[in-house]
Parts: C-alpha cells; sequence; structure tokens
C-alpha cells in the first residue's frame, strides 16, 4: 500500500512541476507595454515634475537667479572667461576647463581640425583633441586626475557641468548644495585646483584685463576681486550652463522631436520608475538614494539565469556565486562608499548621459546599455528585455543637447 | 535497477541519436537540443546506470549461473564499443583530420543499429535473429539515404548597402560573438587576422580613428555611418553610430603594437560577448549571406540566424566548454553556418573595397572594378582567372604563392590550400607594427606586384614600369593617401651626380620632382582636399598604372654629349603607406606613431 501511496506523490508532484513549467507557455504574454498618445504622454510627464529647459532667458532667470547672486551680462562673461582661466589653479596647469571639457568655441566648425594641428606632441594622447567636441562638460576618463596627475583618492568620476547648477545637490554624496559652494570647494580643494585663497586673490588683481572685469560685474562691492565674487562669477556662468534636448522639444509641444522608439522609452522610463528617483528639470540630481537597494551578492543567485543580457556580467549567474563580493554590482576602485558610509549617493543628472560615459561614480561601467540594465536590477528589481533597453537608451539619447545660446539683455536688473 | 529501465534507456538513448540523423531534417532548434540531450543523457545514464548494470549483470549470469549466451556478449562488446565512441567524440569530437574521430563517429551512428539487433536478439530470444537482421537493415538503408543538396544563395543585385537579417531592425552587443570565441579551435587562423588589417579597421588604427573624427566635425556626426558601414559594422548595427576606443582605467590601451590582439583576447575573459567587439570581426565576413558589387557596404549581414549549437554562446566555464564539444561532436551545421559560396567570389570583397560619395557617387575607391576590367577576371579561362582571394589570401614564400598546407581548425582535416586570413595588401605598416610575420606577407605580395626597365633614348633617361603583379591599378585602395614613386640616381663615369629624382625633403615629405603614382582628388574650386576626401568635386590627377599597363618616365638629362661615359644609372621603385604630412597630423593625436618607412619594391642598376 506504502508503495502505491508513494507512486500517488510522485505523480502528483510531477503533474504540479509540469502545469507550473506548462501555465507559462500556454498563458497569453501579459502586454507590458503601456500606451500613450503623445499628448498622453507629455501630459503624464508634465505633471509627474518633468519639465522643459526654457529656451527664453527671461524664463531660465525665474528657474536660477537667486538673491545670493543677480545674474547680470557683465558676471556671467566673466565667469565664462575665468572657466577657461588656468590661473585659478595652484600651478596654473588646470583650468575648470581642463576636466570639465567644453570648446571654448563650440560654433567654430574646424575646431577639431585646429585642435589636431595646433596640440603639440605629448608622450601620451591627449583626450581632449577628439573628446573636446563632444561638449560634455566633463573629461571622458573613468577618474579625475589632479594637476600632476594624481588621482583623488576616491577615484570618482568627472560629473559634467552642464546643467548642474539646476541641480539640489552637488557632488557625488550630495555634500555641497549650491553651485557656488561647489566652485569655491573645487577652486581650494588640494586635488583639484589647489590654491590659496590669497594666491587666487593676488593673482587675480594683478591682472589688469580680471581686475577691470570684476569692477564692472560687481559695482557695488567694496573688495571686487574676492574668492565670493569668484565664485559668484563662475556660478552665474554655469547657471546658464544648460542644454536643450529633442526632450525639451516634445515636452514644448513637438511631437515629431523624439522618435517613436524614444517615447516608448520615456513612457518606460516613467512607468517602471526611474523617474521616482531621476526626477525634476534636470532629470535626477535633486535627491539622495541608496545604490544599490537590492543586493544580490547571495551564494546562489539565479536572477540573471534566463537573461541573455547579463552574459559575463559580474552580478551573478545560476550557480554558485563564489566570486568577491563587492558592495556595488562592479569592482569598487577607490572604495567610495557614498554619504556617510552609508552608499547613499546624489541621483545623477540624466541630461546628455550619454555623452558623459564612463558611468557610475568609480567609471567601473563603460556601456549606457549596461548601466541601465544594472539600474533596473539593482533599485527595482526588473531585469529588462533587449527591446526595453533599447527603448529607455532611445529616450536617454533624447536627453542629450545643445548649450543653449541665450540672449542676455546688457543689465537684467538694478 | 531493474532490467525493463536498461532498456528503455538504450531505447530512448538510440531515438534521440536517429534523430540527429539528416533524413529526418529537424530545425535546428529540435536538432541542437536533442543533440545536446543525447550526448549529456547519455554520458549520465551510462556511466551512472548502464555500466554498473551491465557488470552486475554479466557477473551474475555468466560467473555465477554459468550461462553462455552468444547474443549476450555481442551485445556487451557492441555497447562497449558505442559507449567507447560516444566517449571519444565528446571529448575530443570528429574534426575532420583525426580518422579515430572519423572511426568514432561511424561505429556510433551505425553501430548503434547492431546494438538494438542484438539487444532484441538478446532479450526477446523468440524473436527470430534472421528477422531482425532484415529490420534493422532496411531501417539502415531507409535512414542512411543521401541528403539533398542545398541551393546556394545567390548574390542579390538590390541596391542598398548594409542590411540586416529578415525580421530584425537592429543587433545587440551580445548578437556578436567576439572573435575571442573562435580562437579556442581555429588558433592559427585567428593569430594570423588578429594582426591584419581587417582586425585593426577602427580602434586601434589610428589614422581612421582621426579621419572618422574629422568627417563627423566636417560633415556632421550622421556621416560616421559612411565610414563604420565597412571598418566597424558591428557598432553599425547595434546603433552605436561612432567607433569608440576602450578604456582600461583613464588610459587608452595601447594596440598599436600589441600582438594577437591582447587587448581583445583580455577583455573576452573579463566580459564575454557582452562588450562590442569593433573592427571587421570572424562573424562579420562569415555572416555575410548577400552582397552586391556595388561597393560602400552592400551586403547583408545575418548574425542572430546562426543555426547554433546549445551552449554555443557562452563565454565562460562548464557551459562554453560544453558548446565546444557539442560542435565537435558533429561539426557538419557549424560548417554549413559560417560559410558560403559566395566567399570566395571577387563581387564579395566589392562590397567593401569599392567606395564611393554617397550623394556624388563620385568614386574613392574603385578596386573591384579596376580588377573586373583587367586579366585577372577572366572567368572563360579557369587557369586565368584570379580573384581577390588567390592573391591576397594565398600564403607566400621567398616572394612566390606557396599554398599553405595543414589544418584551418585545431585537429581539423588537413587541407591543401588554406586560405590565409593575414590579408595581405598595401597596408605592410600598420600590421607590421604589431607582427612581422604579417608585414612580410604583405612585401612578399608588393614586391610582386612591378617591373622596371631603364634605356637611354637620345639625349633623356626612359624608364619603364609596368604593374606585372596586380589587379588591379598601383597603387590602389585609398590611393589619394599612398605614394609610389621612382628615385632616381644618374651617375657619370667619375661617380657625380647628373641627375636625381624622387627624393624626399627634410621634413619628410615628398620632394615636387618626384612623379607619385596617385590619385588626387580636389574640391570645387580645384583646391587639392587634402585628408577631407569626401569634399571630392574634381579629380585633379590619376597618374596610377592599370594592370598590365607599362608606364614610361622620361628625364632629359642635360649636357647629354659633354658627359663622361659610360653612366650609370640606379633606379627604385619606391613605396610609402601614408604621406608624411598625412602622419604628421594623426601623430598629433597619437604621439606614440611612427611614421612608416620608404619600401623599396624594385630596384634596377645599369650602365649606359
Amino acid at each position: 500500500m506504502g508503495n502505491v501511496t508513494m507512486k500517488k506523490v510522485y505523480y502528483t508532484l510531477f503533474f504540479v512541476l509540469l502545469s507550473v513549467y506548462g501555465l507559462s507557455y500556454l498563458l497569453p504574454a501579459k502586454d507590458t507595454q503601456f500606451h500613450y498618445s503623445d499628448a498622453e504622454l507629455r501630459a503624464t510627464a508634465l505633471g509627474r515634475n518633468m519639465n522643459s529647459i526654457p529656451s527664453e532667458y527671461s524664463e531660465l532667470l525665474k528657474l536660477v537667479d537667486s538673491e545670493e547672486n543677480r545674474l547680470s551680462k557683465a558676471k556671467i562673461e566673466l565667469g565664462r572667461e575665468l572657466y577657461f582661466e588656468k590661473m585659478l589653479s595652484g600651478d596654473k596647469q588646470v583650468s575648470c576647463n581642463t576636466c570639465h571639457m567644453l570648446s571654448k568655441e563650440p560654433q567654430d566648425k574646424e575646431r577639431y581640425l585646429k585642435a589636431l594641428l595646433t596640440t603639440p606632441h605629448a608622450p601620451k594622447s591627449d583626450c581632449r583633441i577628439c573628446h573636446e567636441k563632444d561638449e560634455s562638460g566633463t573629461d571622458r576618463q573613468a577618474f579625475a586626475l589632479n594637476s600632476s596627475d594624481k588621482p583623488h583618492p576616491y577615484l570618482l568620476n568627472t560629473l559634467s557641468t552642464l546643467n548642474a547648477a539646476l541641480a539640489k545637490y552637488q557632488t557625488w554624496d550630495a555634500g555641497i548644495e549650491s553651485i557656488e559652494d561647489q566652485v569655491g570647494h573645487s577652486l581650494i580643494d588640494s586635488f583639484e585646483m589647489n590654491i590659496s585663497v590669497q594666491k587666487l586673490e593676488k593673482r587675480l588683481r594683478a591682472d589688469k584685463n580680471y581686475a577691470l572685469k570684476f569692477e564692472l560685474a560687481f559695482k557695488d562691492d567694496n573688495e571686487t576681486v574676492s574668492l565670493s565674487n569668484v565664485e559668484k562669477a563662475l556660478g552665474a556662468y554655469l547657471r546658464t550652463l544648460v542644454t536643450r534636448s529633442a526632450y525639451d522639444e516634445f515636452l514644448d509641444g513637438n511631437d515629431s522631436a523624439m522618435s517613436s522608439k524614444a517615447k516608448k522609452g520615456m513612457a518606460n522610463f516613467i512607468n517602471f520608475g526611474c523617474k521616482g528617483c531621476h526626477t525634476g528639470i534636470t532629470v535626477g540630481g535633486q535627491t539622495i538614494q541608496k545604490f544599490p537597494v537590492r543586493d544580490y551578492n547571495s551564494i546562489i543567485d539565479i536572477t540573471n539565469s534566463f537573461n541573455e543580457v547579463s552574459r559575463g556580467r559580474e552580478v551573478g549567474t545560476l550557480g554558485l556565486n563564489i566570486a568577491m563580493r563587492h558592495n556595488f554590482p562592479f569592482k569598487n576602485e577607490g572604495g567610495f562608499m557614498g554619504m556617510n558610509e552609508e552608499q547613499l549617493f546624489r541621483v545623477p543628472i540624466l541630461r546628455n548621459v550619454t555623452k558623459t560615459s564612463p558611468y557610475f561614480h568609480n567609471g567601473e561601467i563603460q556601456n549606457i546599455r549596461e548601466a541601465v540594465f544594472i539600474m533596473a536590477k539593482h533599485q527595482l528589481g526588473m531585469n529588462l528585455s533587449n527591446e526595453q533597453i533599447d527603448e529607455i537608451v532611445e529616450f536617454l539619447k533624447a536627453l542629450e543637447g545643445d548649450i543653449v545660446e541665450y540672449e542676455i539683455p546688457k543689465e537684467v536688473r538694478q | 535497477m531493474k532490467t525493463v529501465h536498461m532498456k528503455i534507456y538504450i531505447i530512448l538513448m538510440f531515438l534521440s541519436g536517429v534523430l540527429q540523423m539528416s533524413i529526418f531534417n529537424l530545425s535546428w532548434e529540435y536538432f541542437s537540443i536533442i543533440q545536446a540531450i543525447h550526448i549529456v543523457s547519455s554520458a549520465f545514464v551510462s556511466f551512472i546506470f548502464l555500466i554498473p548494470y551491465v557488470n552486475r549483470h554479466t557477473y551474475e549470469y555468466m560467473i555465477v549461473k554459468k550461462a553462455n549466451s552468444k547474443s549476450g556478449i555481442i551485445l556487451g562488446l557492441i555497447l562497449f564499443l558505442i559507449i567507447g565512441s560516444g566517449v571519444y567524440l565528446f571529448l575530443v569530437g570528429n574534426r575532420g583530420s583525426d580518422i579515430y574521430g572519423l572511426i568514432s563517429y561511424y561505429t556510433h551512428l551505425y553501430g548503434s543499429f547492431i546494438l538494438m539487433l542484438f539487444l532484441f536478439i538478446h532479450v526477446r530470444q523468440k524473436i527470430e535473429a534472421k528477422n531482425a537482421t532484415l529490420g534493422v537493415l532496411a531501417l539502415l538503408l531507409i535512414l542512411s539515404a543521401p541528403d539533398s543538396l542545398q541551393a546556394s544563395d545567390k548574390t542579390s543585385s538590390k541596391l542598398f548597402n548594409i542590411e540586416l537579417q529578415e525580421g530584425v531592425d537592429r543587433y545587440h552587443t551580445e548578437d556578436w560573438t567576439n572573435s575571442t570565441k573562435c580562437k579556442s579551435c581555429h588558433s592559427d587562423i585567428f593569430d594570423q587576422w588578429a594582426d591584419s588589417n581587417h582586425r585593426h579597421l577602427t580602434e586601434s588604427n589610428p589614422y581612421y580613428m582621426v579621419l572618422e573624427n574629422l568627417a563627423a566635425a566636417d560633415k556632421g556626426e550622421e556621416f560616421r555611418q559612411w565610414c563604420i558601414g565597412c571598418h566597424n559594422p558591428s557598432a553599425l548595427s547595434t546603433m552605436q553610430g561612432r567607433s569608440t576606443h576602450g578604456m582600461i582605467a583613464n588610459d587608452m590601451p595601447d594596440m598599436i603594437f600589441e600582438k594577437g590582439s591582447k587587448q581583445l583576447v583580455d577583455d573576452f575573459a573579463i566580459h564575454g560577448n557582452s562588450k562590442l567587439e569593433q573592427g571587421v570581426s570572424c562573424v562579420t565576413c562569415h555572416r555575410i549571406t548577400k552582397t552586391t558589387s556595388m561597393g560602400n557596404s552592400s551586403y547583408t549581414l545575418a548574425i542572430k540566424s546562426r543555426e547554433k549549437y546549445v551552449y554555443e554562446e557562452h563565454s565562460f566555464g562548464l557551459r562554453a566548454w560544453l558548446g565546444e564539444k557539442f560542435i565537435n561532436a558533429n561539426p557538419v551545421k557549424h560548417k554549413e553556418s559560417y560559410s558560403n559560396e559566395i566567399y570566395k567570389s571577387s563581387a564579395y570583397c566589392a562590397s567593401c573595397h569599392d567606395e564611393f560619395l554617397p550623394e556624388s557617387k563620385k568614386e574613392i575607391v574603385s578596386t573591384f572594378k579596376e580588377w573586373e576590367k583587367s586579366s585577372f577576371n577572366n572567368p572563360d579561362d579557369k587557369t586565368k582567372h584570379k580573384s581577390c582571394i588567390d592573391c591576397h589570401m594565398t600564403n607566400l614564400v621567398d616572394g612566390e604563392y606557396t599554398p599553405l598546407e595543414g589544418q584551418s581548425t585545431d585537429g581539423g582535416e588537413v587541407k591543401k590550400d588554406i586560405k590565409v586570413h593575414y590579408f595581405a595588401g598595401g597596408n605592410h605598416f600598420l600590421s607590421g607594427l604589431k607582427n612581422p610575420i604579417n608585414e612580410d606577407q604583405s612585401l612578399q605580395l608588393l614586391r610582386r606586384s612591378a617591373e622596371l626597365d631603364v634605356a637611354l633614348n637620345a639625349s633623356a633617361l626612359e624608364v619603364g614600369v609596368k604593374n606585372v603583379g596586380a589587379g588591379h591599378h598601383l597603387p590602389t585602395g585609398t590611393s589619394d593617401f599612398r605614394e609610389l614613386w621612382l628615385e632616381i640616381t644618374l651617375k657619370d663615369a667619375d661617380g657625380r651626380v647628373i641627375l636625381e629624382r624622387g627624393k624626399l625633403k627634410a621634413d619628410g615629405n615628398l620632394g615636387e620632382d618626384a612623379r607619385p603614382y596617385m590619385k588626387v582628388f580636389g574640391d570645387e574650386s580645384g583646391a587639392p582636399v587634402g585628408l577631407f576626401f569626401w569634399r571630392y568635386k574634381k579629380l585633379l590627377s590619376d597618374t596610377r598604372i592599370a594592370a598590365g599597363e607599362r608606364r614610361i618616365e622620361t628625364y632629359k638629362i642635360a649636357n647629354f654629349e659633354r658627359l663622361k661615359k659610360p653612366l650609370s644609372v640606379d633606379v627604385k621603385l619606391n613605396f610609402r603607406i601614408y604621406p608624411q604630412w598625412v602622419t604628421d597630423v594623426v601623430q598629433n593625436a597619437y604621439p606614440q606613431l611612427p611614421s612608416p618607412p620608404v619600401v623599396v619594391l624594385e630596384t634596377l642598376k645599369k650602365e649606359l
């Protein structure tokens, strides 16, 4: 009798297993695509705090002008000049532009050829020759170097200056809030510009061109050349360093600005929950979040077994996960652990993300698709399909924009 | 374990094996899975159940009960042979050259029928041996009917550039099998290709990277696609839009000098197929299913529709190892997946080796069209017909085509003429920085191309240059960036130099007195376009030498009568892959790049 009962148990078990496997093939696939008309998509985005960068200067002012640092043409132009000024660094070797690369004359079509022809032979390839024309506001390297080519101890990836002034927090660990404070920090920091306040002020005062321009920009101050005014001038320039993209055109009402694939990606971006953190006009930079939210460093990891995208990645496959445990889904070169060592990070700004590879705080991930895959898996607990990643990447490409050349009136406010 | 279980196991293994025979013509999806299940489960069942069972069974009946069963002995022997051959096929495979592989294959295939025969005879003594034999023979005959031949792809005449397989609008990085994957079985071919110019068309080619960027800066980002259609098809088909270079932390890997594509191999060990291989990889050429000779990447790339064995695409570990074993056990489909009759025709190469401006259709490179008009294109007389691969993929020894005899697969069939993958051609320089063997193959080819002659005609020196070896112009390819010229030194009887032409200037550029054989493109106003060859509107000059043509250069000798005779002349035919002014620009971005040397293709010394 016992045998017969056992057999029944076996058969039942077999039947249950078969049904569980079979059912997934028999049931119709769930339609996970969200269908929006263009107007609905736009309304949804606008209703969720996803706004466009203004194309008019007066509109921009409403966003970026502040009591502490009133914008004026003179200030902005001074800031722009200072951005490219190597005198601001202790050893006069680097300017803001060294790490936050922008072209001095972005309209010049011949700028690449000129860079090719005029750059002196160096022992190593100069990235600027090819990458300055990316207009990315960053150095395209994995981690930042100071003027003597020493890496920052945390090996942090340089953030872009584009749209940075619109973010609520600066830096990877959200340690700084206003862009002016960030400027001051970068000037003094021994791993960045490495200059003392006295030296900086002395140098600028001695330069007739700057003395005059500071005089013009800061008429009301007694002492026009000061660290705080350098911060304000650079801050003023950075506040106008914003980009407009196909995404902005779309939000402003132009249905044909974005491809249908990018629109699908935008719907995914909203509905999967990406926009929960990458929020606001900058599409990021407004909140502090933990990364990774979900840790898959268990001994047996089956999360990626059926996903072809995951092959060859250090984020676990079916079987024993005997690889070294990392706090992040990649090697944590530099050992940076975020704010309070708690893996808390300022959410990165996604505008222009497609031209600021490599990704994450130490630039360990080189490929945008891989970055999207990791984010979905570890922040949302979703294994995205190739198509879903394609769509989101297409949307991210639509966030790539050009610096807006605003018509700045001579004197904005008295 | 019960006897009946053993019978079921054997029958299941037999059936899963028989299903793989060509007569069933199973769709590849089913075939590959059945093959994998057959191999893995047979190994499992044989070693865990069958062998212990047979041992016990034999002991019980032949030792203890002292039974004498002839059919049992034969069955046991055949089973031993089947398991042995199966193990050999699994671990070593039937790769072509080794006779044991072939024996194992046929033993395993036909032995299994005999096994079934004796299984019936042994277990069902009442079945008459004769009937069973007839039955099995009939089954064998039916199943071994010859395979019907499959029609090969015809070249399409559609006027499209790069096309993907039907129903696919893009590929993904993971679809592109890294060439390192091929290395494990095709190591010799991989090594030839790894330092060839096909491999180094993109990130490791400084000239290309500078020019792609220049084209984008001049004509807009989208214009890059014109370049990457041929230089970087994997990037184009995965919607990358531009060629990129890898990074090791903050440094650009120095791939200009490294041998054996070390960076590629190292990257594969870490990233598998999730990091895109750029340039022309193994699957790029070996998964082209259609071409037209139009040029500008006029080919169809079918990357995803390959017939892949189970685990073929796995990059690491046990599954990658098993994938290789599954291929080796029965590599027919693997070969079919990566070869195609069209690969032998020149029109196949034409899809990239002819290049024109997309708007004006002005010809930049017309190597295929030159070949078409040459005597090398002689389809009526097969003995005189020479296609691209006859010169560019045939091994050279001491300047002579010496077909390489050997194996293209490790342990594979020995072939009389292996098509070598050095892709010898004009650019000896960039491949030579990596590997002297690749450089030597190109130089041997270059040195077969021309012959010199020299004579006095009245008071002038006449030098003839004949294109004897190339089935296209000399030089061809991007011949606005190629320098081929005569260097001449004429001395009188006292050794005084009376005439000198074709020397380099101090800055490394060609002197004005040289008469280089090349194309010069001009823009609308007739000024040379320099680096910006896509601005070509007017052809300023084309002095290249067509296949079979003899060009005569005449040099007037001043005061000829008064010279002390005999005169001695030293003629050199010089070649340089890039002019110095091009290299100068590239070296600004890539300071480690050396300047290409001037190589002497032919020399002639004569007293006149």
